[in-house]
């Protein structure tokens, strides 16, 4: 059994691998005239639609992807014999609505940020200038987009050998800046500033609205995805040395150069970009589980300012934050001694937090300040009677 | 001719003087909780429900058709049940006249709370559990697992199987059997279970779960607004009462409760020994434990007891909107929050009763084991050696379901209220020395 997952694994590794590798001799939907000007009047002109296509085909695939999986999960569990009873309510389209708790200042925080960082990152330079574009934030966004308001760490990280070509100021200021942000933030720059995180969030947000059956990761598949992170960051740092290009293979690289205008080819990316929408369709996040940059960020988890403590004493183990937590991070609910339960793998999103029921057993400090925690009340706030005392109507909501 | 006669009349008899029997036990301990001092106003909801199901002997309070299914534990989620368009009863029993019915019928070891559902079972004259549906009864204990059984002759009976850890794989499996519950109870009662009347379900116990946090941070306040025999009647009617009911009821408590906080009135001036409850389940009319409790001078200032504060305690969480996520959310709100001694590790008992300990300032905890109940007593030496080393005195009870034993359960709760006096106040030990 055990022999049987390491050739699996490596199995996976050595594919995606090889996928990386030969990546750039597959350019995919070529565009006759390769133009890398960005300016906002092209923003405005008839060639930024035509720059969008590969954008558009890959919205177009991954829609296609999540209608079909959908579509096929429908038939097999209609004519599967043991659970066709509830196959109707499961995968057939449902009326009404669950109980939700009201809207938290943390969640609504954390999307406006996460959506202007975006927004700064593929046209922030357009607006706002160059000035702070030699800064580097270890974001998985593009820095083939030269108008961004400040670089991507992740393209010299996967190309080391032309970093130490670069003037030695200019390799002062990249690890200033990248260690630097990773001190002050942490993993925080995963759950708060990343594109390729807002993505997937919006596609999790979609799930949700139409109340589509996600897949439910128990541990032992999260143990079987961690091979497959480690070797992509192998691959990250290593493959420039091996000859091949990380950008060719990188998924955002479909994505954020087109949306600021740049007419690129679509590459394997935007094939992977189509597997990590799908996939962050079905579960929340689950790039973020294999990302070689968030990775990297975690390995500095012990000393970042962002940390999530917990009150061992008001925790009553009911699991509700494992269930909740999109990296499948165990340890937050069954440590029972340690205060601070920040883990390398914990992205910030303050998820668990949010789904807590004790007062104050889970909460999010920067520097020792709390910015948010878990609370009875706004958990039940879904359940709050009306004005009489009575059973909330859902009428109303 | 006349034979048969006869033993129809004796078996008349028998059940005239079982009906006699439990109305007046009832009634007795019904009476006991009302003289107590201090109950807050809004009481009579649930003194009524307790009183038209064993004083009465009436059916629960239902629209007419709609069926009910009966419930045996905690892990069963009720929101199934609503979903389905029927009513949950909680069926754990604390019958004297019933358990010596059941004494007869159950083994010598079996705890007194199998023996009185036998009871029931035998003597078929207890509304609440004639008109179930159905059963459901998660195998907690050997005991549960052969009751489980002997109550099929005549019900249709669903077992749960308990897993003994709460590891992901075991979440998986009572997803597993809560579909076939599922499949189980839309048989039953003809409806089908969908997304809008499990989402209905949810806010129904939700709601009850709202107001029953407000109420447990309520009893939380010093100095006391309640008792806690009065809560435990609040809390011992919720399995009589449909969610909505039970939550407005309460509602109009906690209203009450809040009230007295602005005029500043307190069930007492005195300093009571406060005292914590916890173990084997305390179910009316059994209740004689926090009751002599609080007659002997004490209070009970907070409880863990799955027909007390626990039961409802933890809401079902949901992370994923999904009919299929609102199923695992029950699935993990049965299992993993559950500090119930079936699971081979427990050890998320012993801090829930530290909380419990901390948040309400516990002077003294009485480990309540009915007899026969062996997981409970298993958990005692544990428990104590931990609070041994908080310095918090602890007592083990061992009771059973008649009133023999009050005169001895009387003095040694007399005793431990009294050790928790002279260890709280030494200003008050040297007081009563000089009046001497």
């Amino acid at each position: 059994m055990k022999i049987k997952r390491i050739v699996i694994t490596s199995a996976i590794c050595a594919g995606i691998a090889a996928i990386a590798y030969f990546a750039f001799v597959f350019p995919f939907y070529e565009p006759e005239t390769s133009n890398f000007e960005v300016s906002i009047d092209r923003l405005m002109s008839f060639d930024y639609l035509t720059a969008l296509i590969p954008l558009l085909i890959i919205i177009g695939m991954t829609t296609a992807g999540i209608v079909l999986v959908v579509l096929l999960r429908r038939i097999l569990a209609k004519t599967d014999k043991k659970d066709s009873r509830f196959a109707h309510v499961r995968t057939g389209r449902q009326k009404g609505a669950a109980p939700k708790q009201k809207p938290v200042w943390f969640m609504i925080m954390r999307w406006i940020i996460m959506i202007a960082f975006t927004f700064i990152a593929i046209w922030g330079g357009l607006i706002f200038g160059m000035g702070i574009s030699s800064l580097s934030v270890p974001v998985l966004s593009c820095p083939w987009n030269t108008e961004e308001m400040t670089s991507s760490s992740c393209y010299y990280l996967s190309h080391l050998n032309e970093l130490f070509e670069l003037p030695w100021h200019s390799i002062v200021i990249f690890f200033a800046s990248t260690i630097g942000f990773i001190l002050l933030l942490g993993r925080a720059i995963c759950g708060f500033l990343c594109p390729v995180g807002l993505m997937q969030d919006i596609m999790d947000k979609i799930r949700r609205k139409t109340k589509t059956e996600g897949i439910k990761m128990n541990d032992k598949m999260y143990k079987a995805v961690t091979p497959i992170k480690w070797c992509l960051v192998l691959i990250l740092i290593g493959l420039c040395f091996a000859g091949g290009n990380f950008c060719n293979f990188c998924p955002a690289v479909a994505v954020s150069p087109v949306l600021a205008g740049i007419s690129t080819s679509l590459y394997v990316s935007g094939f992977l970009m189509v597997l990590v929408l799908m996939a962050g369709f079905f579960k929340r996040r689950s790039f973020c589980m294999v990302c070689p940059i968030g990775a990297i960020l975690g390995f500095f988890h012990k000393i970042s300012l962002f940390r999530i403590k917990k009150d061992t004493q008001s925790c009553t183990e009911c699991g509700a934050c494992y269930e909740a937590c999109p990296m499948g991070i165990k340890m937050i609910y069954t440590e029972r001694e340690k205060v601070d339960v920040t883990s390398a793998n914990c992205i910030m999103c303050g998820e668990c937090i949010r789904c807590c029921p004790e007062d104050k057993a889970l909460s999010m400090t920067c520097a020792g300040i709390k910015l948010y925690s878990s609370s009875r009340k706004k958990i039940m706030s879904g359940y709050e009677p009306d004005k009489n005392g009575g059973l909330p109507n859902d009428n109303d909501k | 001719m006349t034979m048969i006669n006869k033993a129809e009349s004796l078996k008349q008899r028998q059940d005239r003087r079982f009906i006699n029997k439990e109305t007046q036990t009832a009634a007795k301990y019904l009476r006991r909780m009302k003289e107590l001092p201090g109950a807050p106003e809004g009481m009579e909801p649930f003194y009524r429900t307790l009183e038209r199901i064993y004083v009465n002997m009436d059916h629960i309070e239902k629209a007419p058709g709609q069926k009910t299914v009966g419930t045996y534990c905690v892990m069963t989620p009720p929101e199934l049940i609503y979903a389905a368009g029927a009513v949950p009863v909680k069926l754990c029993s604390g019958n004297y006249t019933a358990f010596s019915v059941g004494d007869s019928v159950a083994p010598r070891d079996a705890c007194p709370l199998v023996k009185a559902v036998a009871g029931f079972k035998q003597t078929g004259l207890m509304p609440i559990y004639e008109d179930c549906s159905m059963m459901v009864i998660p195998i907690t204990c050997d005991c549960k697992k052969k009751i489980a059984g002997m109550l099929s002759e005549q019900c249709d009976v669903m077992t749960m199987h308990i897993p003994a850890s709460r590891e992901d794989d075991d979440i998986d499996e009572y997803v597993r059997q809560l579909y076939q519950l599922m499949e189980r109870l839309e048989n039953v009662t003809g409806n089908r279970i969908t997304y809008e009347t499990l989402a209905e379900g949810f806010r129904k116990v939700g709601y009850a779960q709202y107001e029953l946090s407000e109420f447990i941070r309520l009893k939380k306040q010093m100095p006391y607004l309640i008792r806690g025999s009065h809560a435990m009647a609040i809390l011992n009617s919720s399995s009589y009462m449909p969610a909505d009911v039970w939550g407005k009821a309460l509602h109009n408590v906690n209203v009450s409760l809040k009230k007295s906080i602005s005029e500043k009135k307190a069930v007492t001036s005195k300093k009571l020994p406060r005292i914590l409850l916890t173990g084997s389940p305390i179910v009316f009319p059994n209740v004689k434990i926090p009751l002599l409790i609080e007659e002997m001078g004490g209070i009970v200032a907070g409880d863990e007891t799955c027909m007390g504060e626990r039961g409802l305690w933890d809401p079902a969480v949901i992370t994923d909107d999904s009919f299929d996520g609102m199923i695992r959310a029950l699935a993990n709100r049965s299992l993993r929050p559950c500090p119930c001694p079936t699971f081979a590790d427990n050890s998320q008992r012993i801090y829930r009763i530290k909380q419990l300990i901390k948040e309400n300032q516990i002077q003294g905890v009485i480990y309540h084991v009915l007899r026969g109940c062996l997981v409970y007593d298993f958990e005692y030496r544990r428990i104590e050696n931990e609070l041994g080393q908080m310095g918090i005195p602890v007592i083990r009870l061992e009771s059973d379901y008649n009133e023999e034993d009050i005169e001895q359960l009387r003095i040694r709760i007399e005793a431990f209220i009294e050790l928790i006096k002279l260890r709280q106040v030494p200003e008050k030990a040297t007081a009563v020395r000089k009046s001497f």
